[in-house]
């Protein structure tokens, strides 16, 4: 286990060095929130909260999401093509480490970016909730990223360095507009109402919206973004043996 | 050969006195050992009995065309693949023990990538990889015996493909590994940076440490190399000293000039295995220099400075690994003509 704190940190330093990355993570929703925040009354009530309110958490979701599939992901892609998680494999780190460690750099980035955007909604758009509803908003959208960060580690195994940007943006719109993150669910047109219900992005801000409107998250929200994360996390498991048992070329 | 033995042995003395981790002269056993190894990927035939073994602190060049079963080999070394039949040991234990134990180091064939990450500095990345291994060099060590003190502050993203191939090299030796395997290690390099970077493995190695390299630049494997592995279809045909190798190939060229040849008729005289015509200056390959030059006259060609030289180390290495070549019967040659080196050929038991 020598050195696993060493390679996190590493890792870590590597994604905030990365004006880039922080750009699109950490711009990417403010800016929306920002832009859209007008599209309605801010005050206007939806789902038991207020449309600034509601926005927040959505635009937070939307972050967390961008910010996992690009650590994972993106960066994975481009460090199989180089050969430098075939160097990482002749060392002594353990191989499940190096996914483990993509994954907890993942969570450990996606922290900041919620938080960002949540002072974005208390400073600019004058959202107002107890200090007991941040701070379970902050953890509960926390916590349940690790089904995005599984999701940025597989398609990092799956895709190759040329298609995995056009995989990463076409998941990061599919996700955030049927998910509703930028039009809310029920003013989506119907068919698309029940796609939603399948996908993990709307699961997940149910979480948070849930929350902001002061009533338990759903257990069933809950429950299918724990199967998103247990069958991403084996197809991630069962990515990485192949990879694995892959001569060199 | 047994001058230089004695010289290693010395050397790994000094180091010893010198303190720092145990050098691998104290151990017992060989480096590494293939017995009867048996690989394939469905149906092609990766390695064919495998049986090679490589003495502390050797340094070992492994050659063979494509497709020979090297790349097999030492992934099979460094545990990435298990072999489907037959023994290896790794410092005497298995590939994967000695990997997590840190005693190994690689440098291993990255197509035409730079296999390194983005966005960290050369003197981070160095150090946060000797931070995996339990008793690593010490990192500005490593940088210095890899040329790199002076660019360890620059991105590697902005490194060309020779500092980054030194790069990959700080990273296989900054755990102070006691073997050490490099693939192909000078593909990108230019002829000053090929130099430099033997210069920098040569004074490695005699510290003692064991290197399986693997080129295709056959004229570094003469200078740098204490023996030579030539494998083919998966198997050791060829077995020894670089000048052994040369001097059991039958090869030899036949060099004159001539006006107005013919390059077909050339190669159809015996012996004859290649044929190279250049304006008036003509080179033959020949398995049979003397029946070649009887036939040579017999065709009544007019021909002037004729000269026949032994086989380099290129022309044995194609007589060697090429579908034509005998190849066990050259091996048994090699083998039984170098009683320094033990015979480790294809199938001999």
């Amino acid at each position: 286990m020598t050195g696993l704190g060493t390679f996190l940190r590493f890792e870590v330093r590597r994604l905030l060095r990365n004006v880039r990355y922080i750009g699109i993570t950490v711009g990417f929703p403010v800016v929306f929130y920002i832009l859209f925040l007008n599209n309605e009354h801010p005050g206007t009530r939806i789902a038991g909260t207020t449309w600034k309110t509601y926005f927040m958490v959505s635009m937070a979701s939307f972050g967390a999401m961008v910010a996992s599939l690009n650590a994972g992901g993106t960066r994975l892609a481009a460090e199989r093509a180089s050969g430098w998680t075939r160097q990482l494999r002749v060392t002594p780190l353990p191989s499940w480490s190096y996914v483990a460690t993509k994954i907890a750099a993942s969570m450990l980035i996606v922290l900041p970016v919620i938080v960002v955007v949540e002072l974005t909604g208390l400073l600019l758009g004058g959202v107002r909730l107890g200090l007991g509803t941040w701070a379970v908003l902050t953890v509960v959208l926390w916590v349940s990223a690790l089904a995005f960060a599984s999701l940025g580690v597989l398609v990092g195994y799956v895709a190759s360095s040329e298609t995995v940007y056009p995989l990463v943006t076409a998941l990061m719109f599919l996700l955030s507009f049927f998910g509703g993150l930028f039009t809310p669910v029920p003013d989506l047109p119907l068919a698309l109402r029940h796609v939603a219900a399948f996908l993990p992005s709307y699961h997940y801000a149910s979480l948070g919206w849930a929350v902001v409107a002061g009533r338990a998250p759903g257990l069933g929200d809950a429950a299918v973004l724990l199967g998103y994360a247990m069958v991403l996390g084996l197809a991630v498991t069962w990515r990485h043996r192949v990879e694995e048992s892959r001569a060199f070329a | 050969m047994l001058n230089r033995r004695l010289r290693r042995a010395e050397d790994s003395r000094v180091m010893r006195l010198g303190g720092g981790p145990p050098r691998p002269a104290e151990a017992e056993g060989p480096a590494l050992r293939f017995s009867g190894v048996v690989h394939r990927y469905r149906s092609i035939l990766a390695l064919d009995h495998l049986d090679l073994e490589v003495a502390r602190g050797e340094t070992l060049a492994l050659l063979g065309p494509n497709g020979a079963g090297k790349s097999t080999a030492i992934s099979i070394l460094l545990g990435i693949q298990r072999p489907q039949e037959g023994e290896v040991s790794v410092l005497g234990t298995d590939p994967r023990s000695a990997l997590a134990s840190g005693k190994v180091g690689a440098m291993l064939q990255v197509g035409g990538a730079r296999g390194l990450p983005h966005g960290v500095r050369v003197g981070d990345l160095v150090a946060m990889t000797s931070s995996l291994y339990r008793h690593p060099a010490p990192v500005a060590r490593t940088l210095a015996r890899s040329g790199l003190t002076a660019l360890a502050e620059r991105q590697t993203q902005r490194l060309s493909g020779g500092q980054a191939q030194r790069v990959r090299f700080a990273l296989a030796i900054a755990g102070d590994p006691e073997l050490v395997f490099l693939d192909e290690p000078t593909v990108a390099m230019d002829v000053e940076g090929r130099r430099r970077f033997w210069a920098m493995m040569r004074d490695f190695s005699r510290e003692g440490r064991t290197v399986v390299f693997a080129t295709h630049h056959l004229d570094e494997v003469d200078a740098v190399a204490d023996r030579i592995v030539v494998m083919r279809k998966g198997a050791v045909v060829a077995n020894g000293a670089a000048s052994t190798i040369k001097a059991a190939v039958p090869t030899r060229r036949v060099r004159f000039t001539s006006a107005g040849v013919d390059p077909a008729r050339l190669r159809d005289l015996d012996g004859v295995n290649a044929a190279c015509v250049r304006g008036s200056q003509v080179v033959l390959d020949s398995l049979d220099a003397d029946a070649t030059i009887r036939a040579l006259v017999a065709t009544g060609v007019a021909f002037t400075d004729i000269e026949v030289t032994g086989a380099d180390l290129e022309q044995a290495f194609v007589a060697l690994t090429s579908d034509l070549a005998e190849a066990h019967t050259v091996a048994d040659a090699v083998a039984s003509s170098d009683p320094a080196v033990a015979p480790q050929s294809g199938r001999t038991p």
